[in-house]
């Protein structure tokens, strides 16, 4: 069973030609998650989402604090969905996908196409990512991320550069692979109803990266955005968020 | 709600066989102006020669036949290899080296200072006066030109692949880091990729440039190759010869361009040209 520990965990960007002053992004934030769960980290613009996610991948660095991911006391295979597809422009799609595997065999290449069909894109292994639409593309991006088996799964915006529908039957793509494979996930998202149709658990994050609430979401799956029940804990998820919003303008914004 | 207007398909169809044999007639159009730029080339030079004679410009026909001779019984092959040889020496070494330095330029800031400044001053020199210094430097020998070529091709191939490596999308790197790819990987896979189409510019600017000095060298400092005929001819007042030799090399390294390194180019950068893909 994996679990990603966040300890105390504060960023601090230094002063630069643009920022004069430095720039809290994160300050003592403190998560816990374990088991098969999609915990959603909630929050505005500059909230320290995409840095919070960054540093649980291991490509960045904290000013303080720990982050531990771990799979059965060993550490976890981490596994990223980004903002954008991030695909290599002169690799076909199967070898973008076989490119994050550290075996390349007849075997992989069978998963790769597995996933691939997950998505509904069974038939463009071979093409390259400018053949395809930026829906389609973002689609590589999160069958490559299954690809790896991974134990933890990070997801950042996935579905912000796409237009509503797109977005709308992505988030389907991703519900349906997540019930299958049941990993560990975070993902990041300043959509309260991405955020409650996908995830287990919402983690409200304030601008200057401080958490204002930990929310559960008990709710049936597969979820859809009609359900009456998925639209009240949206309601009530964004009445916490507005209020976030008054607390962040009364206290005052750290940034 | 407006009305969608009907068009008959008897028009429709004569509408695109309308456009078809515009379509046609464009690319034939566009085919027939490089057949003209040929024909003006030919006349103007015919013309030159009627009028500054034979003897300083002989008609185009008598030095196709002369290059012809030199291709048949005039040794050509031999100079033609001793002259490519020394090219292809002198262009891998300064693909090796212009390399090496590129990658040192594009790896930080103390370099770039460091270098920039020497290969500027390269790119500014005449080649003529590099073709002089050949000559003081390693006399008559085929060291000369080789070096002197490597020399003028280095800083073309150096811009590129500095160019190549430092305009390499950041966002891929972090996803391979993100995924746990080794730095090697993340060269051979992100690195070098991204940056052979700029390499690639590079080499080609870097061998048209090379080319002609390493004529020019010859010309000063060999005792053999396509270079040291030319000076020959020159010396025996054998304009026709002079540029039989001169069209002779301009072909073979025009053939060597479109047909080698265009291809490789093409080849390289063959998935920017797949964007006319689906779009569901």
């Amino acid at each position: 069973m994996a679990t990603v520990l966040i300890d105390n965990l504060t960023k601090i960007f230094p002063p630069t030609a643009t920022h004069p002053s430095q720039v809290q992004a994160l300050g003592g934030v403190n998560i816990s998650v374990t088991g098969n769960v999609l915990v959603a980290i909630l929050g505005p613009s500059g909230s320290g989402k995409t840095t919070l996610l960054n540093i649980v991948a291991g490509v960045e660095e904290p000013t303080s604090g720990t982050v531990r991911a771990v799979q059965d006391s060993v550490p976890a295979q981490i596994s990223y969905v980004f903002q954008e597809p991030r695909l290599l422009p002169w690799r076909t799609v199967v070898d973008n996908m076989l490119y994050v595997q550290d075996r390349k065999s007849d075997r992989s290449r069978r998963e790769a196409e597995f996933y691939l069909s997950m998505v509904g894109l069974s038939e463009v292994g071979d093409l390259y990512p400018s053949q395809l639409s930026a829906g389609m593309q973002q689609r590589v991006g999160i069958a490559r991320a299954f690809l790896v088996n991974p134990d933890v799964l990070l997801m950042d915006e996935p579905f912000s550069h796409l237009d509503a529908l797109t977005g709308r039957s992505l988030r389907e793509y991703v519900q349906r692979i997540w019930l299958q494979t049941r990993k560990t996930a975070l993902l990041v998202t300043h959509d309260v109803n991405e955020a409650v149709e996908l995830a287990d658990r919402i983690v409200l994050l304030r601008p200057g990266g401080v958490i204002y609430d930990d929310i559960p979401v008990d709710l049936p799956r597969p979820r859809f955005p009609d359900n009456p029940a998925v639209r009240d804990v949206q309601a009530d998820v964004l009445r916490r968020f507005d209020s976030m919003g008054a607390a962040v303008q009364f206290g005052g914004a750290r940034r | 709600m407006s009305a969608v207007p009907s068009v008959a398909p008897d028009a429709i169809s004569q509408l695109s066989a309308q456009e078809l044999r515009r379509s046609v007639w464009r690319r034939w159009g566009l085919r027939s102006t490089v057949v003209i730029g040929w024909v003006v080339f030919v006349g103007v030079w015919y013309l030159f020669s009627s009028f500054l004679g034979q003897a300083l410009l002989p008609p185009l026909h008598t030095v196709v036949n002369r290059a012809w001779e030199l291709i048949t019984e005039g040794g050509f092959g031999s100079n033609l290899i001793s002259s490519v040889t020394r090219l292809v020496g002198g262009f891998l070494l300064a693909l090796v080296a212009g390399t090496g330095v590129g990658l040192l330029i594009a790896y930080n800031d103390w370099w770039r200072n460091l270098l920039q400044g020497p290969l500027q001053l390269i790119i500014s020199l005449p080649t003529i006066s590099l073709a002089v210094m050949t000559l003081i430097l390693f006399g008559i020998s085929p060291l000369g030109p080789v070096l002197m070529t490597m020399l003028v091709a280095i800083p073309y191939i150096t811009m590129n692949v500095a160019q190549g490596i430092t305009g390499v999308d950041r966002k891929l790197i972090v996803m391979s880091e993100a995924f746990g790819r080794t730095r090697r990987q993340i060269v051979k896979d992100i690195l070098v990729p991204s940056s052979i189409l700029s390499t690639l510019g590079g080499a080609r600017l870097a061998f048209a440039v090379a080319w002609r000095m390493e004529l020019l060298a010859e010309v000063f400092a060999s005792s053999q190759g396509i270079g040291f005929q030319i000076r020959r001819s020159f010396e025996s007042y054998d304009t026709q010869a002079m540029l039989a030799w001169t069209v002779l090399f301009v072909a073979v390294m025009l053939l060597f361009e479109n047909f080698v390194l265009r291809r490789i180019d093409r080849w390289a950068g063959r998935w920017r040209m797949q964007d006319w893909g689906a779009n569901p």
